[in-house]
């Protein structure tokens, strides 16, 4: 596998697997892969895209050098997302202790919104503001459940607890969620 | 995947879904120069010696770490001359199997895969002050008074000079348990105590002058130092 080269039809674990055995394009390919995935996670929780490419790019540092822990069979989304989770939880770690104000955050947030129309500006900041009002464990859960669609269960090996603790955070995030988005999603229908 | 009343309802979905939106503004450029910062970061590391060690397996990594720590008890225990007879009491071994079983376990936080959920802080602070409250304890439960009272009095001066031996071990074991580390949060702490662990149980090994203001001043002091000194490092010097 070393020397044949990976398709883009290969799954995560067979270019893993490669990457392992030595195979640098399948590195490529799965940062393609992630990437992408990865920004979008870490862009919604930082709001910052220097930040949130910094972490990206972090987190495939860090799988690179833990390339030699992966073992054939297992699966290989748990292990970037937990590892991007991580840095994002370490970030928010040190930034709260070196007492970064949230004016700080919010002039350098969200770049893409000068793109915007002002309604759906508007929008977004709302939704924003009432995702950072959740406790960060419940933030974590909304994101991997809705936005990355992984199960419970994997939910769960993500964040370091049980899958029923994380059905109770996920129960709580959505409604509060919805409890500070009511007026909005009333004025949808 | 996730079953439909696993999911929020739809007007809350549905407003969930307008921060999914993928940004396409130079997505191709930007993911290349990406890629590329980060394989020149990942290609220079491999070239380090700390590099080469995180990106070992972590069975490789703890059993590095396994067989230095023997090799230098190995080596101290039958090289240099351990404590009398009369003070290899209980409490001593005690001491020595706690500081033991203490510096394993630093050794298993830091060395801890970066795939797996980071441990919380909590578990890592207690680590630490229960390193620290073993070397302060075990300073307490030092030889039988009756003897330590029949032996030199100028154990605090003798201090100085433990405190200097038991900083300079735990140097390397510091340095190894941070060339182990991929960056797993309070690692350094952590080694700091660990480090602290490693000089007090050479030192309670082999140290013979008894007397609690000895082994609070000599000894303990060194974990003390290590953690707190480092603690304030990190603190001023913040890590990338």
């Amino acid at each position: 596998m070393a020397n044949s080269p990976p398709t883009p039809a290969a799954t995560d674990e067979e270019l893993m697997d490669a990457y392992v055995d030595g195979n640098e394009a399948a590195f490529r390919f799965l940062f393609e892969r992630y990437a992408p995935i990865l920004l979008r996670l870490t862009r919604r929780h930082l709001r910052n895209d220097e930040l949130a490419e910094e972490i990206v790019q972090q987190t495939f540092f860090r799988l690179h050098g833990a390339r030699n822990d992966f073992r054939r069979g297992s699966k290989l989304r748990p292990w970037v997302m937990t590892i991007a989770m991580n840095l994002v939880r370490e970030h928010w770690r040190r930034t709260k202790r070196r007492k970064m104000t949230n004016l700080e955050v919010e002039t350098q947030a969200a770049p893409e919104a000068d793109f915007m129309p002002l309604e759906l500006r508007q929008r977004s900041e709302l939704l924003h503001v009432a995702l950072e009002k959740l406790p960060s464990s419940q933030r974590e859960v909304v994101e991997l459940h809705w936005f990355q669609e992984r199960p419970y269960a994997e939910v769960a090996q993500i964040v370091g607890t049980s899958e029923g603790a994380v059905r109770v955070r996920a129960h709580r995030a959505y409604a509060t969620l919805k409890q500070l988005l009511v007026s909005e999603i009333r004025g949808d229908e | 995947m996730t079953s439909g009343s696993d999911r929020p309802d739809a007007g809350l979905g549905e407003r969930l879904r307008e921060l999914d939106a993928p940004d396409a503004s130079g997505n191709g450029a930007r993911m290349n120069r990406m890629f590329a910062d980060m394989k020149a970061k990942c290609d220079k590391s491999d070239r380090t010696i700390p590099g080469f060690l995180r990106s070992r397996s972590t069975m490789a990594r703890r059993f590095i770490v396994l067989s230095v720590f023997s090799a230098l008890a190995f080596v101290g225990w039958f090289a240099f001359p351990l404590v009398g007879d009369h003070a290899r009491t209980v409490p001593w071994t005690t001491s020595l199997v706690t500081f033991c079983v203490l510096l394993v376990l630093a050794m298993f936080m830091v060395t801890r895969p970066v795939h797996l959920p980071a441990l919380p802080r909590w578990q890592s602070v207690c680590l630490i002050c229960i390193a620290l409250g073993a070397t302060v304890l075990a300073a307490f439960w030092p030889y039988p008074a009756a003897q330590a009272a029949t032996h030199d009095p100028g154990g605090s001066v003798m201090a100085g000079a433990c405190m200097g031996v038991g900083l300079l071990l735990g140097i390397p074991v510091y340095a190894l348990l941070r060339l182990v580390d991929r960056g797993n949060a309070l690692g350094s702490l952590v080694a700091a105590a660990a480090a602290g662990l490693a000089g007090n149980f050479v030192l309670k090994a082999h140290c013979s002058v008894p007397g609690t203001s000895h082994e609070l001043l000599g000894h303990a002091s060194v974990a003390l130092v290590f953690v707190v000194g480092l603690g304030l490092v990190h603190r001023w010097i913040p890590s990338k």
